[in-house]
């Protein structure tokens, strides 16, 4: 898929399906992506950047819409969706896969759902304020949970574990971004914890530390090298959270809250949403400020319009004779001329960021899909 | 109880766990009353009489009384209403540049409030300029933050 | 007229592009269920966000209620006298019943306004946003160019009937 006309931070963009795709992920060597689709999960194979990624298999197992999906370090894939139930597809050996239901004892839509960095056990977020932490039982051959209720006011939006397998970040519709404790005993071991800056004990389900933001929380991810958890809300603010419970909080440059963030390195963050094309962030001295715009339309887009602060309508887009009558006219009557195309590669809002390749701690390429059924990955 | 078809029976349960309203209060905010909230509202009226408009915009964004109860909170409006309304239209610009953000989004507050009032409503040429000029310097910016803003005035 | 117009209409349009940020949101009190929270009566209250009212004068008014999942945008159309009152509501009945082709149409509207819009997370996921707030604007402008023309019609054909029927007493 030519790509030419796009920003040149755009290696690669995908448009896939025609519906939004809410999450995707791709599996440890980059070779295959998943994506929801409505009320599946589609699985393809990546053919290089030029090339439109190929269908390997579907996921149908799910009747209400697919919320979210991640791959484990072992290629397992986990998906759950409106429909209350989350399924564990292990993969084949002829390129299929089987389901194994996993008893997440929720009575409401699953919104969430992220694996341990260990690929062990894995945390459901959902509207019944519950988290669930999931993992295997051998000696019933099934997938059981967990559940982490206090103090969860409202529906959980994002999860995300740390490095240790242990601190589990979430947000929600209740403006509280939380850290909690997934320690599932047997499965994770109390070492790993010794010297945590975030306490001494951390048993099951405790609520480590808790950050009122206000405004839904879309997006939290850890830096884990860093002990830092950078979250997006709904104020279109990104914050980052450090154990001593400080915050340092910036407004996005076009105002639109964003869906998602990215860590690039320790003083860089990614972020995109509802302007549709990703906004870098970096650590300066004591303060997080914006730094660049990636993919962004150069004029015009109304949203980028606005923020370079008040410019002269006549100064832009000299145009004469019977249009500039007409421009006239619309500036006029509508406040602002917005007849422009968007240009961006995506075309609707950005729900997710994924890593796509990254050397020595820093990321070099980054995935974003959308819900204008695009995936795009960027080179940042 | 004739109609009794239409009670919410789930405002009963206990577990439920609906959020109300009083729910969604920030935590640690400060009570004021009246008489404490006064004298602000007497030097905002004096600053407004005496014409310097841009330290009466500037007092009444400042601190306003998120955490006092409705009849409080509408004496302050009304003095705010007042002085917004007074300025010309040709300094409103000039004004909001002074403007720090979260002074912004304060008055993002009330002018949303002052068109929704009658007394607002008749003078509501002047709250779209102050709109229209606010917009002009800071974007969408002030607005996407007033809608998860549970602080009301 | 434009003069106090833009203003109107620029601030409907920052409102909207910063109410129409929408999440696909499932119920929190019914399972299965997705629907939008702004319609729902006694729904959790960290649901809804803050309310916009935006007005030119006393009968000239947008009300923007968002949600976490839906927007109801509440336009309120100028009527200055009885007849233009009529003519609006007329003019609003015919396009309420056929609010099935304009998609982001309710079908009454809200108490105190002429005519509801009901924009949820699925207009926006098949829609790009900045038509969604053109359209709105756009109505917003031809329905009162729409009125006063219907309005200088009728008028006409009053003249008319007036002129056939008295012309009857004319010797």
């Amino acid at each position: 898929m030519s790509v030419s006309h796009h920003d040149k931070s755009v290696v690669a963009a995908f448009k896939l399906v025609k519906a939004p795709i809410y999450s995707h992920c791709y599996s440890n060597d980059k070779s295959l992506l998943a994506i929801t689709c409505d009320t599946n999960c589609l699985v393809y194979r990546l053919q290089g950047p030029n090339s439109q990624p190929k269908l390997v298999a579907t996921l149908a197992d799910h009747d209400k819409t697919v919320t979210a999906v991640d791959i484990s370090v072992h290629g397992r894939i986990v998906t759950c969706s409106q429909d209350r139930n989350a399924y564990v597809w292990e993969p084949l050996s002829d390129g299929t896969y089987r389901a194994t239901l996993v008893l997440l004892r929720i009575n409401r839509a699953a919104t969430a759902v992220c694996w341990a960095p260990s690929g062990y056990k894995f945390a459901v977020g959902s509207s019944a304020r519950i988290i669930a932490v999931c993992y295997y039982e051998q000696e019933n051959n099934w997938w059981v949970s967990k559940h982490i209720r206090k103090p969860i006011k409202s529906t959980v939006n994002c999860l995300s574990w740390h490095e240790n397998g242990v601190l589990l970040a979430s947000g929600g519709t209740d403006g509280y971004m939380r850290v909690f404790s997934g320690f599932i005993k047997g499965l994770d071991s109390k070492d790993i914890m010794t010297g945590s800056p975030w306490g001494d004990k951390f048993p099951f389900g405790s609520l480590v530390k808790e950050w009122y933001q206000g405004s839904y929380i879309h997006d939290v991810e850890w830096r884990s090298n860093i002990e830092k958890v950078g979250y997006v809300s709904h104020d279109g603010c990104l914050s980052v959270a450090d154990s001593q419970g400080q915050v340092q909080t910036v407004d996005a440059p076009e105002g639109l809250p964003y869906r998602s963030l990215l860590w690039i390195n320790d003083h860089e963050i990614l972020c995109g949403g509802y302007s549709c094309h990703p906004v870098m962030f970096t650590e300066g001295t004591g303060a997080w400020k914006f730094s660049q715009s990636l993919d962004q339309v150069n004029k015009g887009a109304p949203a980028a319009s606005h923020f370079a602060g008040d410019n002269d309508e006549d100064d832009e887009n000299p145009t004469f004779g019977m249009s500039a009558l007409r421009k006239f006219k619309e500036l006029d009557l509508k406040g602002k001329v917005t007849a422009h195309e968007q240009e961006s590669a995506h075309e609707n809002a950005i729900v997710q960021l994924r890593t796509f390749a990254e050397s020595n701690g820093q990321v070099t390429q980054v995935s974003s899909c959308g819900l204008d059924g695009k995936i795009v990955i960027y080179s940042v | 109880m004739d109609n009794w078809r239409r009670i919410d029976i789930d405002a009963f349960d206990p577990e439920s766990g609906r959020l109300s309203a009083q729910d969604l209060i920030p935590p640690n905010e400060t009570v004021v009353t009246l008489q404490e909230l006064q004298p602000k509202i007497s030097q905002l009226r004096s600053l407004a009489s005496s014409g310097s408009m841009d330290s009466a915009v500037k007092l009444a964004t400042s601190d306003p009384p998120y955490g006092a109860d409705n009849s409080t909170k509408a004496t302050y409006f009304q003095a705010v209403l007042e002085a917004l309304t007074q300025v010309r239209q040709s300094d409103i610009a000039n004004i909001i540049q002074q403007l720090s953000s979260e002074q912004q989004d304060v008055l993002v507050k009330y002018l949303y409030k002052g068109m929704s009032v009658p007394e607002g409503q008749k003078q509501g040429g002047i709250l779209l300029a102050w709109f229209e000029k606010l917009t002009q310097k800071a974007g969408v910016n002030p607005i996407v933050r007033y809608l998860s803003d549970r602080r009301t005035i | 007229m434009s003069q106090s117009l833009r203003p109107y209409l620029t601030a409907v349009r920052y409102s909207l592009e910063a109410a129409l940020t929408l999440s696909n949101f499932s119920s929190l009190e019914v399972e299965r269920h997705n629907r939008p929270e702004v319609e729902v009566p006694n729904t959790s209250a960290e649901l809804l966000l803050q309310p916009m009212h935006i007005s030119r004068n006393e009968n000239e008014q947008v009300l923007i209620e968002p949600s976490v999942n839906s927007v109801r945008v509440s336009i309120k159309v100028k009527q200055a006298d009885e007849i233009e009152h009529i003519l609006v509501h007329k003019f609003t009945r015919f396009l309420e019943h056929s609010a099935e082709s304009f998609y982001v149409l309710r079908r009454t509207a809200m108490p105190g306004y002429s005519i509801s819009f009901l924009i949820t997370n699925k207009h926006t996921e098949s829609m790009k946003t900045g038509k969604l707030v053109d359209f709105i604007i756009e109505f917003m402008e031809e329905v009162d160019k729409e009125i006063s023309e219907i309005k200088l019609f009728l008028n006409a054909r009053a003249r008319f009937v007036a002129e056939a029927y008295l012309g009857e007493f004319v010797y």
